[in-house]
């Protein structure tokens, strides 16, 4: 038989392929996937051996009181207290989890494992997009630079470049700084 | 060529959107933690569970917190235990027990009627409109709104557990749940109460002030390991408090801070929202937080053993748990007299005072000489260590 499980996650997409996932692996059935205003009545009616959350909800205050709630006796997952390290990856990959039917660790333990991993797949994908949106700014300000260089100032791209470079160099700051203040300076109509 | 850098310990501090979490902002970006030589890194959490479970298990070294959650960490009350200790208080005041308009304006008007305290009022208004009782949120089961509702529902004679329904409801969508009816009131820190005023889903009933004059808020707590680590680190980062504190208190101040916390990084809301409830932006006077005045920052032992009392009173915390003794593990005023030693600041001599028993301003002794201290009034008038 599997654990009743409730899934609470803004993220559709990801909490979609962990539904999948946990279905699939047969030990879980999973009940719902939700967010918003009525965690408590929804809990309560569902009666979940499990619940797991995704640490960017402010709803973790709602489920760290849920006790009061249920009549259940939960236990916070991470009270058991004997693998402070799986907690550890747990909150490090921003997922927690309330197991409230008093279920051993010992079965509950894959199916946080799954979610762990799907919430650091994720969050690493996240990142990835950050950087590469923040690299992408970086060249565009680098364009918009050269560009105020070579129409005030009649560089060429190659001078124009170097003069970035050099004065990057003598303010020993990173060439995306200096850019990035320069531009800033220029469209509020200063000299630099 | 630069020179290496001497080793900078960094200190990772965690704080919710909250206009008390003012001084640790203006500590970061006016250098005051780069000052004393610390790596200070704020992370904005979005729920007190994130922080103490961060607290627990090594994201976080600090916090900007309420106290019984300090006590509940390092207690081991919701998870693996991990000692805190208190050194530093950030704030007095600053929460707001909000109704809906309706509900405030029967509250207030029962009150005049019948010369009635408020807390009576509201009982009265209950039994007679609301007998089924109705539902208030709080922020967390840890916290001091928790604790201060509570006090305020039995001054006026109510089981908090019986005659009215308590949840737990994010300041953040209190204003909503207020709105769509689910909850008749809420109490929270600023600015929440002033956003669902400003909203016009909300008007406030009773202040901080109003359940307990210069109620104790938020505390800086930092994880014991860390402190051992860094003993030296932590008197800077205390100092660093300290001068942030003075800045947030003075009320020429104000709109620069409400300002710097309204930006989308920090509170991310309306820097009106925020004034209203900072020295000398205040819509009416002493409805706010302080952060120097008084004493403030001064870990009294008296209080985190009120704190801890109030917790066992409504089975939060095991009944034959030591108060004195928790209070005098995690509360160290004798690290507040360190960092404030250092900065030729003045630190009350007692770790602890009788609770309930000043309704005026009266002084205290320092080492050498006094400081002058805000009325502790209860609600109900009771005295505590008296």
């Amino acid at each position: 038989m599997g654990l009743r499980i409730v899934l609470i996650d803004t993220d559709g997409e990801r909490a979609r392929a962990l539904e999948a996932q946990l279905t699939d692996s047969g030990f879980a059935e999973v009940l719902h996937v939700m967010d918003g205003p009525d965690i408590v009545q929804t809990i309560d009616r569902l009666k979940p051996d499990l619940i797991i959350v995704d640490m960017a909800l402010p709803d973790r205050d709602v489920l760290d009181d849920i006790r009061v709630v249920s009549g259940a006796q939960p236990v916070v997952m991470f009270a058991g207290g004997n693998d402070p390290a799986f907690a550890e990856e747990a909150i490090a990959a921003g997922v927690c989890s309330y197991n409230l039917s008093g279920v051993a660790l010992a079965d509950v333990k894959p199916i946080l494992a799954s979610a762990i991993a799907l919430f650091k797949r994720y969050h690493h994908v996240e990142t990835e997009l950050a950087a590469a949106k923040a690299l992408l700014d970086e060249r565009r300000l680098l364009e918009r630079a050269k560009a105020l260089l070579m129409r005030d100032r009649k560089m060429s791209e190659p001078e124009a470049y170097r003069w970035l470079q050099r004065k990057a160099m003598n303010e020993n700051r990173k060439l995306a700084q200096v850019v990035a203040d320069f531009v800033s300076q220029q469209e509020k109509g200063l000299k630099p | 060529m630069t020179q290496p850098r001497p080793q900078t310990p960094k200190l990772r501090i965690g704080l919710l959107r909250l206009t008390d979490s003012a001084p640790v902002i203006v500590a970061e970006e006016f250098g005051y933690f780069a000052d004393e030589g610390i790596d200070a890194e704020l992370s904005v959490e979005p729920s007190w569970a994130n922080i103490a479970d961060k607290l627990t298990y090594g994201f976080l070294d600090a916090a900007v917190i309420v106290p019984p959650l300090a006590f509940a960490v390092s207690l081991g009350l919701r998870g693996a235990a991990e000692p805190l200790v208190v050194p530093h208080v950030v704030s007095l005041g600053g929460n707001t027990i909000t109704l809906t308009p309706e509900l405030t304006g029967k509250v207030r008007a029962a009150a005049a009627r019948d010369n009635l305290i408020m807390p009576q009022a509201f009982a009265a208004v209950l039994r007679d409109e609301k007998p089924e009782g109705l539902s208030l949120g709080t922020v967390h089961t840890y916290s001091t709104h928790n604790l201060l509702l509570r006090y305020w529902l039995a001054a006026g004679g109510l089981d908090p557990d019986r005659d009215v329904r308590l949840s737990v409801v994010p300041p953040s969508l209190a204003v909503e749940a207020l709105r769509s009816g689910k909850i008749s009131g809420f109490c929270a820190g600023a600015p929440w109460g002033n956003m669902a005023e400003r909203a016009g889903v909300g008007a406030p009933i009773a202040s901080s002030k109003d359940i307990w004059r210069n109620a104790p808020e938020k505390v800086f707590a930092v994880r014991a390991r860390w402190m051992d680590d860094h003993p030296d680190a932590l008197i800077g980062a205390q100092r660093a408090l300290l001068r942030a504190a003075q800045f947030c208190d003075a009320p020429e101040n104000a709109s620069y801070t409400g300002a710097l916390l309204s930006r989308k990084k920090y509170l991310n809301v309306d820097s009106h929202a925020v004034i209203s409830s900072l020295p000398g932006g205040s819509v009416s006077l002493d409805s706010g937080s302080y952060f120097y005045r008084h004493a403030t920052n001064f870990p009294w032992r008296s209080q985190a053993v009120w704190f801890l009392e109030q917790m066992k009173r409504w089975n939060l915390v095991a009944a034959d748990t030591d108060a004195a003794a928790v209070a005098a593990q995690i509360y160290r005023p004798d690290l507040f007299r360190a960092a404030a030693a250092s900065l030729g600041l003045p630190a009350p001599r007692a770790d602890s005072k009788s609770e309930g028993t000043h309704n005026a301003e009266w002084k205290t002794e320092s080492a050498d000489g006094t400081i002058t201290m805000g009325p502790d009034t209860l609600c109900d008038g009771a005295r505590f260590g008296a």
